[in-house]
């Protein structure tokens, strides 16, 4: 893997035509996924600071460490579920339509490995984020029980500029490594799945391209349910 | 013998004029040593239109037996309610008999002298002016001390004096406070008999709920006859002058933290002492802890103390602050500021801007990422 590194990254095409004559082995797509996860969680923990008056409110401090600890265990699943296993699924059913064949065992290992840019993408957002937290001013929460007063410190939150500033930055960082890892896909799922490049690129770019508006949407115009701005 | 028993005969007649005017000279003799002993008035004076008793007791000095055939007592101004006595009756040596007259004083203030007559069956009669005065001076009802003003809810001493201007003691005198939503305690007072030129002090506290007027009177009886004086108190509300004022000073407001931070003075520029005072965010405002109330106790005069409070504000450039407190009695009082807070978004634009060091990160990473894309299609 720490030769191969350099392959998967700038030269994903032999990387992973080389990885084709080898047998199906998700032992290295898993430890790379299992530290995006880990990365994941441990940035979803240090926001969960940014929240942490609520849960006071809610439930007291000890509250607090624990919604943190869930928030971590959460983002943690959540990485594994949708960088992996949801983006696997959707490159595997949508390259039926151009009658891809090969193993969802195949697809599976592919886009795991294709994570490694996410994973940096991921790392310096974490980094990013050790800058911009300590700068959000977190608001109080007047009345846990009162729900203008949640959606206000939601909305507080959101319309914080440090915070706001943060997750169009980190938004745009996601960005641009997806766009990396979705480079390493292509290349992948062509190769796992027997495509043509233009087909492969189809495939990848249409669930990569709504993820991307997706995230770029909800960082520059927010969530109204949410209160953002 | 027979001209012998005729002689006698003739000179009993012959002397028996002279025999009746010593015996009537004798029953006159004791007839004047009937007088009166005392008189006795209930009440001793009169209101004009009272209802009295006015008994005479007589005396008989002599050394014997007095016979009287009629008592009573007659005047031209005074009502005699009640009748003579005229059944016959005899008054042994050195005893002593009553009589009772109801009287009615129908008439102006003044001095009266109605008659009591007494009829001897064996000679002359008694006559004795029995002195009624009437005077209408009523008991007085003087207030010592008031608050200038009141207020809701706030209890306050009012003080008066009761006295008694007559020449009589007066009766069951009983002091009420009346007045609607005034709660008065005592809600009465029992003083008793009043003597003469004599005076009760009496406190009491009224809680007014709204303005009001304030009856205090004063019923007592002048013999048997009720008779009431009142006075009336205007309950005005206002402001008292030497109420406590608790003023905000100094007052500094921030935002920072996700809330607003209000730093001040509060002092108390009354004359009298303020007692729990509590400081809170009222219209407005929305209190959050830390400082959701700041409780600065007792006040005194010129006395001030710092506070703190913290709250949110949400779409307005003013809020206000309540400062409660209570008086010596513990009456709530509050009292309103209001407060410019400075907007909350300007306080936040001190947030910092895309840092270089961000962009730079930003453009590097899109360089980098760009440049494999470009080199891993022209090598693959």
């Amino acid at each position: 893997m720490k030769g191969m590194l350099p392959y998967l990254l700038f030269r994903p095409d032999t990387f992973f035509s080389e990885r084709m004559k080898e047998p199906e082995d998700l032992k290295i797509p898993g430890i790379i996924v299992v530290i995006g996860a880990i990365i994941s969680a441990v940035t979803a923990y240090l926001m969960s600071g940014v929240y942490s008056g609520l849960f006071s409110a809610a439930a007291g401090e000890g509250m607090a460490s624990m919604m943190g600890a869930f928030s971590a265990l959460s983002a943690f699943f959540a990485f594994l579920i949708l960088w992996w296993i949801i983006f696997a699924g959707i490159f595997y059913l949508l390259s039926m339509a151009f009658a891809g064949n090969g193993t969802f065992r195949r697809t599976l290992e592919f886009t795991g490995d294709g994570l490694v840019p996410v994973i940096i993408g991921l790392i310096i957002s974490a980094i990013v984020s050790l800058y911009y937290i300590p700068l959000v001013e977190v608001p109080v929460i007047s009345n846990i029980q009162d729900p203008a007063a949640v959606q206000r410190f939601m909305s507080d939150i959101l319309t914080d500029p440090a915070f706001r500033e943060f997750t169009r930055i980190s938004a745009v960082i996601s960005v641009i490594f997806l766009a990396w890892s979705a480079n390493l896909w292509i290349f992948g799922i062509r190769h796992a799945r027997n495509l043509t490049v233009r087909n492969a690129a189809i495939v990848v770019l249409i669930p990569v391209a709504i993820f991307a508006i997706y995230t770029l949407y909800t960082a520059f115009v927010g969530m109204p349910f949410l209160g953002g701005p | 013998m027979k001209t012998g028993i005729l002689l006698v005969l003739f000179g009993l007649i012959a002397f028996s004029p002279f025999i009746s005017l010593a015996g009537a000279q004798q029953a006159g003799e004791g007839a004047a040593q009937v007088t009166v002993s005392s008189v006795d008035l209930n009440p001793g004076v009169f209101f004009e239109g009272d209802t009295g008793i006015v008994m005479v007791e007589i005396i008989n000095n002599g050394l014997e037996s007095v016979a009287i055939r009629r008592a009573t007592m007659y005047d031209a101004d005074i009502s005699i309610l009640s009748s003579s006595y005229d059944t016959t009756t005899t008054v042994g040596a050195g005893n002593r008999m009553q009589f009772t007259f109801t009287i009615k004083a129908d008439v102006p203030p003044g001095i009266y002298y109605p008659s009591f007559s007494l009829d001897f069956r064996d000679a002359g009669y008694l006559r004795y002016p029995v002195q009624i005065r009437v005077e209408n001076d009523p008991i007085e009802i003087s207030v010592l001390h008031k608050p200038d003003t009141y207020s809701a809810g706030r209890k306050e001493q009012i003080d008066i004096m009761v006295g008694n201007p007559r020449d009589n003691a007066v009766g069951s005198v009983i002091v009420h406070f009346r007045g609607t939503s005034l709660d008065p305690a005592p809600s009465s007072y029992f003083i008793g008999t009043l003597d003469p030129d004599k005076a009760q002090k009496i406190s009491f506290n009224i809680t007014p709920a709204e303005p009001t007027s304030l009856e205090i009177a004063a019923d007592y009886k002048n013999g048997i006859n009720p008779h009431s004086s009142m006075v009336t108190l205007p309950i005005v509300f206002g402001e008292s002058k030497r109420q406590a004022d608790p003023i905000l000073s100094n007052i500094l407001v921030e935002y920072e933290n996700g809330k607003y931070t209000l730093t001040g003075d509060v002092t108390n520029a009354g004359l009298e002492v303020a007692n729990s005072v509590v400081l809170s965010a009222g219209e407005g405002a929305e209190p959050v802890n830390p400082y959701r109330e700041y409780v600065v106790g007792s006040l005194q005069p010129d006395d001030f103390s710092s506070f703190e409070l913290t709250f949110l504000a949400e779409n307005t450039s003013k809020v206000h602050m309540n400062v409660a407190y209570r008086d010596v009695d513990g009456n709530p009082y509050q009292r309103t500021t209001p407060v410019v807070i400075p907007p909350k978004n300007n306080a936040r634009e001190d947030s910092p801007g895309i840092a270089p060091a961000m962009i730079a990160v930003i453009l590097v990473s899109a360089a980098v990422i760009g440049g494999a894309i470009w080199y891993s299609w022209k090598k693959r």
